[in-house]
C-alpha cells in the first residue's frame, strides 16, 4: 500500500517560481506542499553568481543565489519546509483531484492528492543535437548552464579554448565568466543576424572583454575523437543553411552550446494539458490556470523569461489562485469542479508579435492581469495595441521607442475595459507612421535601464 | 578462359586497367591504386564475382591517410604469461557471446577489447534489431544463422535478464504492383525458413498502425522480428561469461602472435599484447571492423573488409506512442540492394529510432556524422505522420565490416590450425550473434579436443541476474528497496529516471568500467531529452567517488576523454605500433 498524503496546494520546484507560488498559496491560507528533486531549493539560480537579478521587485542587483535566499527566507518565515530530493514519478487524475507518486530517499514511494497542482517546472537547455551539429561526439561538448554548473558549483574549468554558439544571455554570460577564470573564449558565433541576448549583456560580457560576436554564422562540424580538438563554423545564408565555401576551422578544446531553453512541461501533458506550440508552456488564464481545471504554471514552465522577477510574479499568481481554487472545490469530491467553470476570452498574438502569455483571459477573474509578449523582429518607433478582433475598441496601447525578440515585454491590462461579451481579443504591433516619427526626431537606441 | 582473366577482362570493361591482380592461396589479391574510393569499392565488387574464396582489396587510393585503429596507451604485463585455453580477440556481441557460449565448457576463456568498455564499435552503434531473416539471400551463412540466431534470442534473454521485444516487421509494398512480387517473397521466406511470415492487406496495415502515412499499398509483415538493446545484451553475456569464469581484459590490443610451424600448417602458441604476452591453445578471431587486419598477424589474411557506415537517429520517448511495429519501404523488394534499407524501430526503451543510411566511406572507426546523412533519414519519416525530424534527440554512426561477398566468414582457418575466424559480422550479426557462438564455440572445442578432452563446466549457470532497473519494478516493491537501500531513492538522471543505486550498481558490475559513456550504456543515465545537461555533474562525482579519483580523471568514453580540465595526462603511448598490415586507404 503506498501512503498518501492530502494538501490543498502541491507546488512542484522549488526555483524562484515555486518558492513564490508556495508563499503565496500558504499566505492565502492553504496546506502547502513543496516538492522539490534536488538537494537544494533555489533551482537554477544556484548556479547564477552573476548580479542583476531583482532589479524590478527588489530595486537592487542581487546574485542568483542571493535572489533564492530571499525567497528561502520567506519560505522559512513561514515555516514553509521543501520536501528535498523527492522525486516525481508521475501524475494522475483521480475524482476531479490529482494524485502524485513521488519518491524519496527517506520515504521511499509516496502519494500526494491535492485539487491544486501548481506546475514550477523551469526549464531545460536545447543541445547541440537539437541545432544538428555534425562530425565527432568527443568529450568537451556542453551547454552553457552544465559549463556553468562545472564553474559556478563544482569550481573546475570545462577546458582551456572555448568556442560558443548561441549569444542567448547564458551563453554571453558564460563568455564573460570563462574569460574570468582564465579560460581563451575564441568567439560567440550567432546563426541569427541579430544578437539574442538583452543588449546590457552584449556590453558587459562581450564588448568589455574584447569578445567577437560572429552574427549569421554557426557551428557546423566538431572534430575530435576523444577530446574536441576544433570546430568548423561557416555562415548561413537567409534560411539559415550554411553556405557551401565559407567553412573556417576554429582550434578549441570545448564548445559551449546555448541555443535556447525548452519549458518542462512532461508532468503537463501526462495531465492532458494543453501546450501552446510557440511557447512551449501551457495556455493559461491570468491566473496561470492551464487549461485543465485545478492545474496551474507558472516561470519557466510557462514560458521562457529573461528576468526571474517575472518568473517569481507568475508563481505568486499561480500560488495565490491555486489557494482559491482549493477552498472552491474543497467540498468536491466527485470532480464536479473539474468542468472549466470559466469564460474564457481567447488572447490572440497578432502582427509582429510570436507570443502573448497570458493566452486567455478569464472574464470573471482579476480585473487587473499582467500580460507578457515577445515580438518577431526588432522594431524601432512601433505601437503595441490590444483590441478586440473583431474591430472593436482598443483595451491596450502603448508607443516603444525599440522592441526586440529576446526581450519579454510586459503591460498590466485593465479588464474592466473589455467590452460585456467579447469573445477574443488580439495583440498587434506596428510601425509609427513616418511621419509622425520623423516629427519627433531621430530616436537613439535606448540603453535598457533594468533587467539582467 | 581461367578465371583471373575473366576478372582481368572484368576489370578492364570498367576501366581499371591499372589494377594489378594476382592469386594468392585460394584468393585473388588487387593491388595498385586507383583515384577515387568509390573506385576502389567498385573494383572491389567486381572481384567478389568470381567465386574466390576472398577478395583482398589491397587497391591504394592517393591522399587518402592510412587508417588506423585506436589503440590503448596502457602498458602493463596484466596478462604475462598466462595461460589460456581460448583467446577471443573483440569485445563485441559476437566475442561476447563466444565467450559466454565457451564458459559452457571446462575452459580458461580469455576476452580481449582494445578499448576501455565492451560495445564500443559496431555492436554499439545500430539500431538494435534482431532481424526476422528475410532479407538475408537464400544459402548464404546470413540466411542459415539470421533465422537459427533469431530464434536462440528468446532462450538467451531469458536466461542473460535482457529484454527482448518481438513487435513484428512491416515491409511495406511501395507500389500496388508490389502485390504481383507475392509468389517470389513467399519463396525467399520459404527458403530461409522465416517464421510465422504473413501478407498483409492495405487495409490491415491501416487498422495495425494507424499513424501510418495513407500512401501504403500493403505489407509483408514478419512477426518474429525484434529488438533488444544492443549494448546491454553485449554487457550481459560478457557479465554472464565473467560470472562463469572467463577473464575480460579491457584496454588490450592485440598487436601480433608468436606462430609455430607445424607440417603444413602454423599454429598460434603466444598472443601479444600491450598487457603482455599470453599463451593460448586456440584463438579466436572476432575483431570487427578489424577482423581481416587480425587474420594478417597470423598470416591468414585470404579476405578483406571495408567500412560501410549507417547513421541512426533517436526520437523523443513520447515518439513510442505513434509506433507500434518495425517499419520499412525498401525501393525495390527484389533486392540487389546490399543493405536493407532502413526503416523505423521502436527500440527496446520505447523510443522511435530511424535509420540507418549506408555509406561506403573510408574510415574504420570513423563515426562523423554529416548533415547529408542525418537528412536522408526523413524519408522514412515521412512513413508515419506523427513523426518528423523536429522529435529528433540526437543521431550517431557505426561502421559495417564487409566482405566483398557480402557474407559472414565463420570458419576455422585454413592455415593456422588453432585460428577460427568470425568476420565480415555485419547486419543482420547482432540476431545471428547466438547462433555463430554456438558454431565457434563448437569449433573451438573440435580443435581443442585433437589435443585433449573437453568436458562441459559443471558449474556453468546460464542465468544471469539483471543489473536492478527501477522502473522495471512496481511501485510498492521500489518502496521497499529504497527502504532497505537509500540510494535507490535518488533519482539522479531525471529524463530516463536512474538512480544513484543504479549508478553505483553498474560501477561495481562484474566488469569494472567507469567512463559516462559506460555509465550510460549500462544504465541510460543521460540518454533522454536533456542529454545529460542535468545529471552530467553528478554522476561524474558519483564516479569519481565510487573509484577513489579525482572529478577531473572521470572521461567521457576513456584515454584521452576527460570532462574537465585538470593535471595533464600520460604523454601519448610510445611509439610500439601493432606489427600486423593494416589496410592502406
Amino acid at each position: 500500500m503506498i501512503p498518501r498524503t492530502r494538501w490543498e496546494v502541491v507546488v512542484v520546484g522549488a526555483g524562484p517560481a515555486g518558492l513564490a507560488a508556495a508563499c503565496a498559496a500558504h499566505d492565502a491560507g492553504s496546506r502547502v506542499a513543496l516538492v522539490e528533486r534536488e538537494a537544494r531549493a533555489g533551482g537554477i539560480l544556484k548556479q547564477c553568481i552573476h548580479d542583476g537579478f531583482g532589479v524590478v521587485r527588489f530595486k537592487e542587483k542581487l546574485t542568483g543565489p542571493e535572489y533564492a535566499h530571499r525567497f528561502l527566507m520567506m519560505a522559512e518565515e513561514r515555516g514553509l519546509a521543501v520536501h528535498r530530493e523527492t522525486f516525481l514519478l508521475s501524475a494522475r487524475r483521480e475524482n476531479g483531484r490529482f494524485v502524485l507518486v513521488l519518491e524519496s530517499a527517506g520515504q521511499g514511494v509516496f502519494e500526494y492528492e491535492t485539487p491544486a497542482l501548481v506546475l514550477a517546472t523551469g526549464c531545460r537547455e536545447r543541445t547541440d543535437r537539437q541545432v544538428s551539429i555534425q562530425g565527432d561526439r568527443p568529450a568537451g561538448i556542453y551547454t552553457a548552464g552544465l559549463a556553468q554548473h562545472f564553474v559556478n558549483v563544482q569550481g573546475r574549468l570545462p577546458g582551456r579554448r572555448a568556442v560558443i554558439l548561441g549569444s542567448g544571455d547564458i551563453g554571453l554570460i558564460m563568455a564573460r565568466r570563462l574569460t574570468l577564470e582564465g579560460v581563451e573564449v575564441a568567439g560567440v558565433y550567432e546563426v541569427k543576424s541579430e544578437p539574442s541576448g538583452l543588449t546590457r549583456n552584449l556590453r558587459q560580457c562581450l564588448e568589455d572583454f574584447d569578445i567577437p560576436l560572429h552574427l549569421s554564422t554557426t557551428v557546423t562540424e566538431v572534430h575530435g575523437k576523444n577530446r574536441v580538438e576544433a570546430v568548423t563554423v561557416a555562415r548561413v545564408d537567409g534560411s539559415m543553411r550554411p553556405i557551401d565555401g565559407t567553412e573556417q576551422r576554429i582550434a578549441c578544446d570545448t564548445l559551449i552550446v546555448s541555443v535556447g531553453l525548452i519549458p518542462e512541461n512532461e508532468t503537463a501533458a501526462s495531465l492532458g494539458v494543453p501546450l501552446d506550440p510557440v511557447t512551449k508552456g501551457p495556455f493559461v488564464a491570468q491566473d496561470m490556470m492551464t487549461l485543465v481545471p485545478g492545474v496551474f504554471s507558472c516561470g519557466n514552465a510557462l514560458q521562457v523569461n529573461d528576468l526571474v522577477d517575472y518568473v517569481s510574479e507568475t508563481g505568486e499568481t499561480a500560488g495565490r489562485a491555486a489557494a482559491a481554487w482549493a477552498k472552491k472545490t474543497e467540498k468536491d469530491e466527485v470532480g464536479e469542479a473539474s468542468r472549466d467553470p470559466r469564460r474564457l476570452i481567447a488572447v490572440r498574438a497578432g502582427e509582429g508579435v510570436a507570443s502573448v502569455v497570458p493566452q486567455f483571459l478569464d472574464a470573471g477573474g482579476e480585473r487587473r492581469a499582467p500580460v507578457f509578449f515577445r515580438v518577431k523582429q526588432t522594431m524601432r518607433q512601433g505601437t503595441v495595441c490590444l483590441a478586440r478582433t473583431d474591430g472593436g475598441s482598443q483595451v491596450h496601447r502603448r508607443r516603444h521607442l525599440v522592441l526586440r525578440p529576446p526581450e519579454m515585454e510586459r503591460f498590466e491590462l485593465d479588464l474592466s475595459r473589455l467590452p460585456e461579451g467579447t469573445a477574443e481579443v488580439r495583440l498587434d504591433l506596428a510601425p509609427v507612421e513616418a511621419k509622425r516619427a520623423g516629427a519627433e526626431g531621430s530616436v537613439e537606441e535606448p540603453r535598457k535601464a533594468v533587467g539582467p | 578462359m581461367t578465371r583471373l582473366s575473366s576478372l582481368r577482362s572484368a576489370l578492364d570493361r570498367k576501366g581499371y586497367r591499372e589494377v594489378a591482380v594476382r592469386e594468392w592461396r585460394s584468393s585473388v589479391v588487387l593491388e595498385g591504386s586507383l583515384p577515387s574510393w568509390n573506385d576502389r569499392v567498385a573494383a572491389g565488387f567486381v572481384a567478389a564475382g568470381f567465386k574466390y574464396k576472398g577478395v583482398v582489396n589491397d587497391l591504394e587510393v592517393p591522399g587518402l591517410a592510412r587508417d588506423r585503429w585506436s589503440e590503448p596507451s596502457l602498458r602493463d604485463g596484466a596478462l604475462e604469461g598466462a595461460h589460456f585455453d581460448v583467446v577471443i580477440i573483440g569485445g563485441g556481441i559476437i566475442g561476447a557471446s563466444i565467450a559466454r557460449e565457451l564458459t559452457r565448457y571446462d575452459l580458461s576463456v580469455a576476452l580481449l577489447e582494445k578499448q576501455s568498455d565492451l560495445a564500443m564499435h559496431t555492436s554499439g552503434r545500430n539500431d538494435g534489431m534482431i532481424h526476422d531473416g528475410f532479407g538475408a539471400r537464400p544459402g548464404t551463412l546470413k540466411a542459415r544463422y539470421n533465422v537459427r540466431g533469431n530464434r536462440l534470442w528468446t532462450e538467451d534473454a531469458r536466461e542473460l535478464g535482457i529484454e527482448l521485444k518481438r513487435p513484428g516487421s512491416l515491409v511495406l509494398y511501395p507500389s500496388p504492383a508490389a502485390h504481383l512480387l507475392r509468389p517470389l517473397l513467399s519463396k525467399r521466406a520459404r527458403a530461409n525458413g522465416v517464421d510465422g511470415w504473413e501478407f498483409w492487406s492495405r487495409e490491415k496495415v491501416a487498422r495495425e498502425e494507424p499513424a501510418l502515412f495513407p500512401e501504403q499499398h500493403g505489407a509483408l509483415f514478419l512477426p518474429s522480428a525484434g529488438v533488444v538493446s544492443p549494448y546491454k545484451a553485449v554487457v550481459a553475456y560478457a557479465e554472464s561469461a565473467v560470472l562463469n569464469g572467463a577473464r575480460v581484459s579491457l584496454d588490450t590490443l592485440v598487436s601480433g602472435f608468436d606462430q609455430e610451424q607445424e607440417a603444413d600448417r602454423t599454429r598460434i602458441a603466444r598472443v601479444r599484447t600491450n598487457r603482455g604476452t599470453c599463451f593460448a591453445r586456440a584463438v579466436v578471431n572476432a575483431a570487427g571492423n578489424w577482423a581481416d587486419v587480425v587474420a594478417g598477424l597470423a598470416d591468414d589474411r585470404f579476405f578483406s573488409l571495408h567500412p560501410r557506415r549507417g547513421t541512426d537517429a533517436i526520437l523523443d520517448l513520447s515518439t513510442g506512442a505513434f509506433l507500434k511495429h518495425i517499419v520499412s519501404m525498401p525501393s525495390f523488394l527484389q533486392s540487389r540492394s546490399r543493405t536493407k534499407g532502413g526503416g523505423l524501430v521502436k527500440t527496446v526503451e520505447g523510443n522511435v529510432l530511424v535509420g540507418p543510411t549506408a555509406r561506403e566511406l573510408p574510415g574504420r572507426e570513423d563515426y562523423a556524422t554529416t548533415r547529408g546523412e542525418l537528412e536522408e533519414l526523413n524519408r522514412h519519416l515521412r512513413l508515419n505522420t506523427r513523426l518528423s525530424p523536429s522529435q529528433i534527440i540526437t543521431y550517431f554512426a557505426g561502421v559495417r565490416p564487409c566482405t566483398w561477398e557480402e557474407d559472414f566468414i565463420v570458419e576455422r582457418s585454413q592455415q593456422v590450425a588453432n585460428l577460427v575466424h568470425a568476420a565480415g559480422i555485419q547486419s543482420p550479426g547482432l540476431a545471428s550473434a547466438p547462433a555463430i557462438a554456438r558454431d565457434v564455440a563448437a569449433l573451438c572445442v573440435d580443435l581443442l579436443s585433437e589435443s585433449r578432452q573437453v568436458r562441459p563446466n559443471p558449474r556453468f549457470e546460464p542465468r544471469r541476474q539483471a543489473p536492478t532497473s527501477l522502473g522495471q519494478l512496481s511501485l510498492e516493491e521500489r518502496s521497499a528497496l529504497i527502504a532497505a537501500h537509500p540510494a535507490y531513492g535518488r533519482v539522479v538522471c531525471r529524463c530516463e529516471q536512474v538512480s544513484e543505486g543504479e549508478l553505483v550498481d553498474a560501477l561495481h558490475s562484474p566488469i569494472p568500467v567507469s567512463s559516462l559513456d559506460s555509465m550510460k550504456r549500462r544504465t541510460r543515465t543521460g540518454m533522454g531529452r536533456c542529454h545529460g545537461g542535468f545529471c552530467t555533474p553528478r554522476v561524474m562525482e558519483i564516479i569519481a567517488r565510487e573509484r577513489g579519483i579525482p572529478l577531473e580523471e572521470v572521461t567521457k568514453k576513456g584515454e584521452g576523454s576527460r570532462l574537465l580540465e585538470g593535471p595533464e595526462e600520460p604523454a601519448d603511448p610510445p611509439a610500439t605500433a601493432p606489427q600486423g598490415e593494416e589496410v592502406s586507404s
